[in-house]
């Protein structure tokens, strides 16, 4: 199993829509694929129609009372699972702390799992924090949606530093290029430029596009309503693009 | 009415929810009305109706049914846009493997794309084509349970199946109802399980749709296979049993036909091949059980097929070692080898198309069949004129083996680091009669004993077959060379490329030839030879001692 984490520090910026539209290819593609609603928001769950809530909580799971594995649901689509949000999460850190070894709780959790699915999408809550560490931990891809603007930037170069030190080797950071707006010259010459960790990014990036807020009123993946669009076409160049590196990272392992 | 168990009022729980992954199939009549189960189920049970949609189901296996044989099926499902590749268990048909594919399926798994379910065809298939088992059609209606935020809970799909016939026919198969559970959502389908067996009297059945397909297609898994199995008795006159060889052998070439001609994949013609030299090999060696006017026109038949499928068979071979070739020479000048396999595939065609096939559907190869056929069925004679006809197999068997085992014995003993080519070649086609004889005649030995005897034959045959095929490939490639000149293909880096894999070859011929020394004295050890004379010639043993 490969863990990807679309994880920022800043918030809306394009996370849920990025797990939620390349977990969907991934799934389509034939790969068992797991999607992990973190975010106490529920906007994955939200998008997928699926309660926001995990009987047991948040404490359930970590007190090894439940198993994540109860708590998997089946979305509308062939090979796509998700484990929904809980209102519970929003306390995660404070419970987190209360654990021995909180730094791989997360880690702990998932392993169950490996054998099941070929990829896991964990939809990160923002800030930075223990959970984050959690996620860090547990992850094999910290896939970091970036919108082209000074200061995403240098949150970008913040992560990026966070990230270099020993107890993060196994982590690769990919950043990419989201709600890009072509029509501002600040977004087009930072997209050209590609500054500092982005030298290496996604040659593709996500157009910021109506067709993706309106995954908030169809409550689906962008391509099953709007497969023609641009961005619909977008997720599918980028999931084609990070695919070979990712199963790579797998054989390297 | 049509077999379908409906179960009595106020029976049981849905039986098989624990599992609740897998779908639960209800038979349902053929002469039911899918438009009205969609009516009752939505307007009874409160599920959504989808619009009618067509699906295609087929499966695929090789011709000898390597998945078949390993408890896989491969089935291809989805629309003419988008289709699923999937590998299933057959005890439980679980998913081994997927993948997207575009339609048609190609005929060897080389041509998907790189992934799980490629990797495992193509260990499992090896050189041997994927070929349609079943072409199944479906109309589906799909209905829905679906909570208040407009999730599916659960899907319930009325099928309507028929078979395509060989023809583009389309025949009815069956109609069923399967309730698809979703995960994590286990209420939904138990609720409408309940309703489906108690209101409806349904009953579950498991998914047996893979066997009724191919029962309705006419298909019997294993039903071929390229392995000698012919029970014979002891006391069973002679010409009677050498019939019998002689049918099986028959039946192969003709299981094998249609795919030769088609050139579906190399093993066809491989399996014909070795079923048209086995029956050589028995009129020679058995030529005592046949009226010799009979035997002499087919001899001289049989000779003539064999020498048909010669040339086809050795570029075939090449083509299937092209990747042992490429690895046989320095990486630098893998490459220049290509021209080599450009040559190799348009003259493997031109040879199967305009020679081989051409001749299999000719006038002499029709005759020849009709005449065998006859022959093979005609009565046999009450009071039989050649030599051993009416002699038991047993002692006929034993006769044959041991001299041509003898033989054997006699030729490789005279073999010194000196002998030229041709003397191995000899022994080479004498083991072959060795072992054709021994694969025969293998139901009236001891199991165990006769292919523990087989096994030392066969170590000397791969020894005495790499020395001649290196031989023979030298040759040819030799040929090949020149021919490719002449066509203007002969690159100076094709000439380099060919140059190094004949060293390389020539160097292993080499090898083949030290080696023989140690193979044939392993094959000649006393140890064997009182097993030989155990299995062939026990009347001796009992004189010495």
């Amino acid at each position: 199993m490969i863990t990807i984490a679309c994880y920022n520090i800043k918030g809306g910026v394009g996370k849920t829509a990025t797990a939620v539209n390349l977990s969907y290819l991934a799934a389509q593609g034939g790969a068992n694929t797991l999607v992990w609603d973190l975010d106490p928001q529920g906007a994955a769950s939200f998008y997928f129609r699926i309660k926001p809530r995990v009987k047991g909580g948040t404490l359930g799971l970590f007190q090894r009372k439940r198993e994540l594995e109860a708590a998997v649901k089946a979305t509308d689509f062939p090979r796509l699972d998700l484990v929904p949000a809980d209102f519970s999460y929003r306390n995660m850190d404070l419970l987190l702390e209360q654990q021995r070894k909180p730094g791989t709780r997360l880690k702990k959790l998932i392993k169950p799992l490996r054998d099941e699915y070929h990829f896991l999408f964990l939809d990160c809550p923002p800030s930075i924090s223990l959970v984050s560490e959690n996620i860090f931990a547990a992850a094999d891809v910290l896939l970091v949606p970036t919108i082209p603007t000074t200061l995403s930037l240098r949150t970008l170069q913040q992560l990026v530093e966070f990230c270099d030190t020993e107890q993060y080797r196994h982590l690769k950071v990919i950043p990419f290029f989201s709600m890009v707006d072509r029509r501002k010259s600040l977004h087009r010459e930072i997209i050209e430029e590609r500054p500092g960790a982005l030298k290496s990014a996604p040659v593709n990036y996500i157009p910021y596009a109506s067709e993706v807020e309106q995954m908030g009123t169809r409550r689906a993946p962008l391509d099953t309503y709007a497969h023609a669009s641009w961005a619909a076409r977008a997720y599918r160049e980028m999931w084609a693009e990070l695919q070979p590196a990712l199963l790579a990272l797998k054989r390297g392992a | 009415m049509e077999n379908r168990s409906r179960a009595t009022p106020g029976s049981h729980a849905p039986r098989a929810l624990s599992c609740m992954q897998n779908a639960l199939i209800y038979p349902l009549f053929r002469t039911d009305k899918l438009t009205r189960w969609r009516d009752r189920l939505s307007s009874e049970v409160g599920l959504t109706a989808d619009p009618v949609d067509q699906a295609v189901l087929e499966f695929y296996d090789s011709f000898d049914w390597r998945l078949y044989a390993d408890g896989k099926y491969l089935e291809v499902a989805g629309t003419a846009d988008s289709a699923e590749l999937r590998l299933r268990r057959l005890a439980d048909r679980k998913i081994q493997a997927l993948m997207p594919v575009v339609l048609p399926v190609p005929r060897f798994p080389s041509a998907l794309a790189t992934g799980a379910l490629r990797e495992q065809l193509e260990a499992l298939l090896d050189m041997r084509a994927l070929l349609p088992l079943a072409s199944l059609r479906i109309r589906r209606y799909t209905l829905r349970d679906e909570d208040g935020e407009g999730k599916t809970r659960a899907r319930v799909h009325l099928e309507a199946i028929s078979l395509v016939d060989a023809d583009g026919k389309r025949r009815q198969l069956l109609k069923r109802l399967r309730l698809q559970p979703l995960r994590g959502y286990g209420k939904a389908a138990k609720r409408i399980a309940g309703r489906l067996e108690q209101d409806y009297r349904l009953q579950a059945a498991g998914d047996e749709l893979f066997r009724q397909a191919l029962g309705a297609a006419g298909k019997q898994p294993g039903d071929y296979s390229s392995k000698l199995d012919i029970r014979l008795q002891p006391d069973q006159r002679a010409d009677a049993a050498v019939r019998q060889v002689l049918v099986t052998l028959f039946d192969a070439m003709q299981a094998n036909e249609a795919g030769t001609i088609a050139d579906l994949d190399s093993e066809f013609l491989h399996d014909f091949r070795v079923a048209v030299r086995r029956t050589r090999s028995a009129l020679g060696e058995l030529k005592h059980v046949f009226p010799p006017a009979t035997l002499k026109r087919f001899r001289r038949e049989f000779a003539w097929l064999g020498g048909l499928t010669g040339e086809v068979r050795d570029l075939d071979v090449y083509l299937l070692k092209f990747d042992d070739y490429r690895a046989a020479v320095p990486p630098g000048l893998r490459d220049g080898l290509e021209p080599l396999r450009g040559f190799l595939q348009f003259k493997q065609h031109e040879e199967q198309s305009q020679h081989l096939a051409v001749q299999l559907q000719g006038r002499r190869y029709r005759k020849l069949k009709q005449q065998w056929q006859t022959y093979l069925a005609s009565p046999l004679p009450k009071r039989p004129t050649a030599r051993d006809a009416g002699k038991p197999i047993g002692l006929v068997a034993h006769h044959r083996s041991w001299r041509m085992y003898r033989r054997v014995m006699k030729e490789g003993s005279a073999i010194t680091p000196d002998s030229p080519p041709p003397e191995l070649h000899e022994l080479r086609k004498s083991c072959k009669k060795l072992r054709y004889l021994m694969e025969f005649f293998q139901s009236l030995y001891p199991s165990g004993e006769i292919r523990a005897s087989i096994k030392e034959l066969k170590q000397l045959q791969d020894n005495l077959g790499d020395f001649q095929d290196l031989d023979v490939q030298i040759a040819s490639m030799r040929r090949f060379a020149m021919e490719m000149r002449r066509r203007g293909e002969y690159t100076a880096a094709a000439q380099q490329a060919m140059d190094a894999l004949m060293k390389t070859l020539e160097q292993r011929m080499h090898q083949a030839r030290g080696d023989f020394e140690a193979r044939f004295g392993r094959f000649a050890s006393e140890e064997n030879r009182v097993h030989f004379r155990q299995l062939f010639h026990p009347e001796e043993e009992d004189r010495d001692s």
